[in-house]
C-alpha cells in the first residue's frame, strides 16, 4: 500500500528541485560576463523508488517512482582544454615578452634613420673627407671634432639607454616573481578552502573557477604542470580535488611549487640584499623555497631547458651566467657588442691618428679616450668613449697630414676616414696608411661598419621571429580559448530556454499539489456522510 | 560547436583591433613614405638600407671633394693664364729692347717694367685661394716666395709635396702643380734678363739671345697648363661617373625602402572598407536574445 500523502511528497520534491534549477539558472545569468566563470547545471537524480527490494515489502504491482532531487550542482568545463590553453599561454607569455624586449632595443638603436649611430659615423666620415680636402682649415677641423664628439656621444647614449632598459627588465623580473608568489599563495589558500568543502559531498564550483583563473594567470609566467589529489572524506566522484603544481623543464623533470598543504616562494640569486626577488645585475639561479625552508635551485645553465613563459623570456633578455664576467643574454650581448665596436673603432682610429702630423708638425695624440677594463673585449669602451681633452682644447692637434710640415696634405685625414671600412682578420687590422702597422681589436672579422650592420640585422631577424611566434601563439591560444568558451561560457538563449522549462515544470508540480489536495478533500470532507 | 554571445563579442573586438593595427601600419607607411620603420619589419630591407645610405653618402661626399678639386685646378689655371700674359708682354719688351736703336736709357726703362712684371709674377705665385697658397706644394699655409727678388730677405719656400684629394674609392688626384720649378725658373730668367738690360755693354744681339729663354719658360708654362687640362678632363670623367653612381645609388635606396604610394593607398582604402565591414558586423552581432521575446 502506498501512503496517503505519497503524491504530495513527489510533487513537493518536484517543486523544490525545479526551484533549485531556476536559482542555478539565475546564477548563470548573473555571471554571464564574469571572467573565468564556467556555467553550472543541476544534475537531476530520480529518488529511490517504492517499495525497495526487501524481505517485507508490500505486495503491490511494480515499483512506484518517488520523484526527483538535485543530485549535485556541477560546473561544465573541460580540463583537457585548460591544459592546452595553459601550454599556449606559456608560449604566448614567452614570445610576447621577448618581442617587447627586442622592440625596445629597436626603438633605442633607431635604425634605419637619420639619427642613429650609423648616421653619426657617416657624418664623421664626411667631416674627415672634408678635412682631407681642406686640412689647414680651422672650420673643417672644428667640424671633425664636433662630429667625433657626436660619434662618442652616440655610443654613450646607446650604452646608457640599453642599460636603463636592462634595469627595467630586472624590475619586471622582480614584479613578475612577486606576482607569481602571490598567485601561489592564493592557489594554496583556495586549496585549503576546497579541502574543507569537498569531503562533505559538495562541489565548490566558484572556488574551482577562481583557482583555474589563477592557474591560467600563472601559466603566463611559467609553464606549469597541474596534478590533482583527491581530498578524501565523502567527496563526490566528480569533485576535482586539490591542485599540486610544478614547474616544468624541457626535459620533463619537474619542481613542485604548490603541494597539497603548502606552497613555495620563488626568488633569484644574486639579488639585492633584503629584496630576494630583485636581481642584482645578472641571474645565476632561481631559488624555490618551500614552507620548511628547504631550497631547490634551478641553475643558470638549466634556464634553456625551462619550458617557456614570461619569466624565462625576461631572464634571457636581462642576462644570466655563473658570475658577473660571464653573463649571456639578449641585452648583455648587445652591450658587449657595442663595447667591442667602440673599442675597435677608437683603437684603430687612435693608431692611425698617431701616425699623422698636426699643424705644429708633431705626431698625433690619441683622438679618442676611454676607460677599458679588458683590452680583449673592450669592456667599458662604449660607456666611457670621448674625444680626448687635448683635441678638445686645441683644433691644431688633429693630425690631418701624413708628412711633417705639409699643412695642405690631408692624407692622414683620408686614412682616418677609411678606418670604419678597414678589413679585420682574426682580430687584427692593418692601418689603411700602408705603413704596415697592425692593431689588435676585439672584433674578429669584417669591418666596423659591417659589424654594426650585422648587429642591426640580428635585432631585425630576432624581432621578426619573436613577432611571428607571438602571433602564432596568440592565434593558437585564441582558438583554444574559443573552444573553452564554447564549452563553458553562458548562453543567454540557453538559460532562457531552461528557465521556461523549469518554470513550467514547477507550475505543473504545483498544479499536481492542487489536484491531490482536491482528492484528499474529497476523501476527508465528502465521504462517510451518508444519511446526513 | 556551441557558440555564445560572449564568444561573438570577443571575436568582434579582436577583429576590430587587428583591423586598427593594419590601418596604423598603412598610416605610418604613408606618413613616412618608407616601407619599414624598424628592422624587424623587414630585416633585409633594413640591412640593405644602411648599406645603400652609406653608398649614397659616399657618392655625395666625392662630389663635394670634386668641387674642391675644381677650385684648385681652376684657380691654378687662372693664375697661370695671368703668368702667360705677363710672359707675352716680356717677349714684346725683349723684342723692343733687342733693336740696336734702343738706347741704354730705353733698356733701363724696359728693365724697370720687367721688374714690375716680375713682382706681379711673384704675387701670382703667391696666389691664395680659400686661405691656401696654391703653388707652394703641400705647405699651403706658407707662400712660395717671401718678399720680392732683389730685396733683402727674399727667399723661396718651395715645398714640392703633392696635395691629394680622394675623388672615388681609393682614387686620389694630386691637384697642385709643381709651382717651385715653374716659378723659380721664370723668376731666375727674369733676373738674368734684367741684369742684361741694365748692363750698358749689352748689344741688340745679346738681348735677342734671351728670346729663346723666354720661349723656353713659355713652353714650361704651357706644359704645366696642359697638365692642368689633362687633370680637368680626368675630373670631368669622374664627375660623369659620380652622377651616374648617384642616380643608381638613389634608385637602389628608393626601390629598397620607399613605398609605392599607389599601392599603399589602395591597400589603405581596401583596409578601410574591411574595417567598415567589421564595424557593421559589430553592430549586427549584438542580436536580440530570447529575453526580448519571452513575456
Amino acid at each position: 500500500m502506498l501512503s496517503t500523502f505519497h503524491g504530495l511528497e513527489v510533487a513537493k520534491r518536484g517543486i523544490f528541485t525545479q526551484q533549485s534549477a531556476l536559482y542555478v539558472t539565475a546564477h548563470n545569468i548573473a555571471n554571464a560576463n564574469t571572467p573565468g566563470y564556467s556555467r553550472q547545471r543541476v544534475n537531476f537524480v530520480e529518488t529511490e523508488p517504492f517499495p525497495p527490494a526487501s524481505m517485507n515489502r508490500p505486495q503491490i504491482p511494480g515499483q512506484m517512482g518517488t520523484g526527483v532531487e538535485a543530485g549535485s550542482i556541477q560546473r561544465i568545463r573541460d580540463s583537457f582544454l585548460d591544459y592546452q590553453y595553459r601550454n599556449e599561454a606559456s608560449k604566448l607569455g614567452y614570445w610576447s615578452t621577448r618581442s617587447e624586449a627586442i622592440a625596445k632595443m629597436e626603438d633605442i638603436m633607431n635604425e634605419p634613420s637619420e639619427f642613429g649611430l650609423s648616421q653619426a659615423m657617416t657624418q664623421f666620415w664626411e667631416a674627415l673627407q672634408d678635412l682631407s680636402t681642406n686640412p689647414e682649415n680651422e672650420g673643417a677641423r672644428a667640424v671633425v671634432r664636433q662630429r667625433g664628439v657626436a660619434v662618442a656621444e652616440s655610443f654613450n647614449y646607446l650604452y646608457s639607454s640599453l642599460s636603463q632598459i636592462r634595469d627595467d627588465l630586472g624590475q619586471e623580473i622582480k614584479t613578475g616573481l612577486l606576482e607569481v608568489n602571490s598567485i601561489l599563495k592564493q592557489i594554496s589558500e583556495l586549496n585549503e578552502q576546497i579541502k574543507a568543502v569537498e569531503p562533505n559531498g559538495y562541489l565548490p564550483n566558484d572556488l574551482y573557477d577562481k583557482r583555474d583563473a589563477l592557474v591560467d594567470e600563472l601559466s603566463k609566467y611559467f609553464q606549469v604542470k597541474v596534478e590533482t589529489v583527491p581530498s578524501g572524506g565523502n567527496a563526490l566522484d566528480i569533485a576535482e580535488g586539490i591542485y599540486e603544481i610544478s614547474l616544468v623543464n624541457q626535459d620533463g623533470s619537474t619542481v613542485k611549487i604548490v603541494t597539497k598543504d603548502s606552497y613555495s616562494k620563488l626568488s633569484v640569486s644574486p639579488s639585492i640584499s633584503g629584496d630576494p626577488t630583485n636581481p642584482d645585475g645578472y641571474i645565476s639561479e632561481i631559488r624555490i623555497e618551500d614552507v620548511l625552508g628547504n631550497i631547490t635551485t634551478i641553475s643558470y645553465n638549466k634556464f634553456d631547458s625551462l619550458a617557456s613563459g614570461r619569466i624565462k623570456s625576461l631572464i634571457e633578455a636581462y642576462g644570466y651566467g655563473s658570475d658577473p664576467d660571464n653573463v649571456k643574454g639578449y641585452y648583455p650581448d648587445m652591450l658587449a657588442d657595442l663595447d667591442k665596436m667602440a673599442y675597435s673603432f677608437a683603437t684603430m682610429f687612435n693608431a692611425q691618428h698617431r701616425e699623422g702630423y698636426d699643424l705644429n708638425n708633431s705626431n698625433g695624440v690619441d683622438f679618442f679616450e676611454m676607460n677599458v677594463s679588458d683590452n680583449t673585449t673592450g669592456k667599458g669602451a662604449a660607456a666611457s668613449i670621448k674625444v680626448s681633452d687635448v683635441i678638445m682644447s686645441d683644433l691644431g692637434k688633429i693630425a690631418a697630414s701624413s708628412k711633417s710640415g705639409e699643412s695642405g696634405n690631408g692624407n692622414n685625414a683620408l686614412y682616418l676616414s677609411m678606418i670604419k671600412d678597414v678589413q679585420i682578420t682574426n682580430g687584427s687590422a692593418t692601418l689603411p696608411s700602408g705603413s704596415g702597422t697592425t692593431v689588435s681589436v676585439p672584433i674578429t672579422g669584417g669591418t666596423v661598419q659591417t659589424f654594426y650592420q650585422g648587429l642591426i640585422g640580428k635585432i631585425g631577424v630576432d624581432g621578426q621571429q619573436a613577432e611571428r611566434m607571438k602571433t602564432n601563439a596568440e592565434t593558437l591560444a585564441t582558438s583554444v580559448d574559443n573552444n573553452r568558451q564554447s564549452v563553458s561560457s553562458v548562453s543567454l538563449d540557453e538559460e532562457m530556454t531552461n528557465m521556461i522549462k523549469f518554470q513550467h515544470a514547477y507550475n505543473a508540480a504545483a498544479r499536481m499539489i492542487t489536484a491531490i489536495d482536491e482528492i484528499l478533500d474529497k476523501i476527508i470532507n465528502d465521504m462517510g456522510i451518508v444519511g446526513r | 560547436m556551441r557558440v555564445t554571445q560572449f564568444m561573438l563579442a570577443n571575436n568582434m573586438l579582436r577583429n576590430l583591433s587587428n583591423s586598427y593595427e593594419r590601418l596604423g601600419k598603412y598610416q605610418e607607411q604613408l606618413a613616412t613614405g618608407k616601407k619599414i620603420s624598424r628592422p624587424s619589419d623587414d630585416p633585409v630591407v633594413a640591412m640593405k638600407g644602411i648599406a645603400y645610405r652609406e653608398d649614397l653618402a659616399r657618392v655625395k661626399q666625392y662630389q663635394r671633394n670634386i668641387g674642391e678639386v675644381h677650385n684648385w685646378i681652376d684657380s691654378a689655371d687662372d693664375a697661370l693664364d695671368k703668368v702667360g700674359l705677363a710672359l707675352q708682354r716680356i717677349q714684346e719688351l725683349v723684342v723692343q729692347a733687342s733693336t740696336d736703336t734702343a738706347t741704354p736709357e730705353d733698356r733701363k726703362k724696359i728693365a724697370d717694367e720687367i721688374d714690375q712684371i716680375q713682382k706681379h709674377i711673384v704675387d701670382v705665385a703667391n696666389t691664395r685661394v680659400g686661405g691656401k697658397y696654391i703653388f707652394n706644394g703641400a705647405d699651403t699655409k706658407n707662400p712660395l716666395f717671401i718678399g720680392y727678388p732683389g730685396e733683402t730677405g727674399f727667399a723661396v719656400n718651395g715645398n714640392q709635396g703633392d696635395v691629394e684629394i680622394e675623388v672615388f674609392d681609393g682614387i686620389k688626384l694630386d691637384v697642385n702643380i709643381d709651382g717651385k720649378t715653374l716659378f723659380t725658373g721664370i723668376i731666375g730668367m727674369l733676373d738674368n734678363l734684367k741684369a742684361a738690360l741694365n748692363d750698358p755693354n749689352s748689344t741688340g744681339s745679346t738681348i735677342d739671345g734671351y728670346l729663346s729663354q723666354v720661349e723656353a719658360q713659355q713652353d714650361a708654362l704651357l706644359s704645366a697648363r696642359s697638365e692642368l687640362g689633362a687633370k680637368q678632363n680626368r675630373v670631368e670623367m669622374m664627375e660623369n661617373r659620380l652622377s651616374t653612381q648617384e642616380e643608381i645609388a638613389t634608385k637602389l635606396m628608393s626601390n629598397n625602402e620607399d613605398i609605392d604610394y599607389e599601392k599603399t593607398i589602395t591597400d589603405l582604402i581596401s583596409q578601410e572598407s574591411v574595417h567598415r565591414a567589421a564595424l557593421s558586423v559589430g553592430a549586427r552581432i549584438i542580436q536580440p536574445t530570447l529575453v526580448d521575446f519571452l513575456r
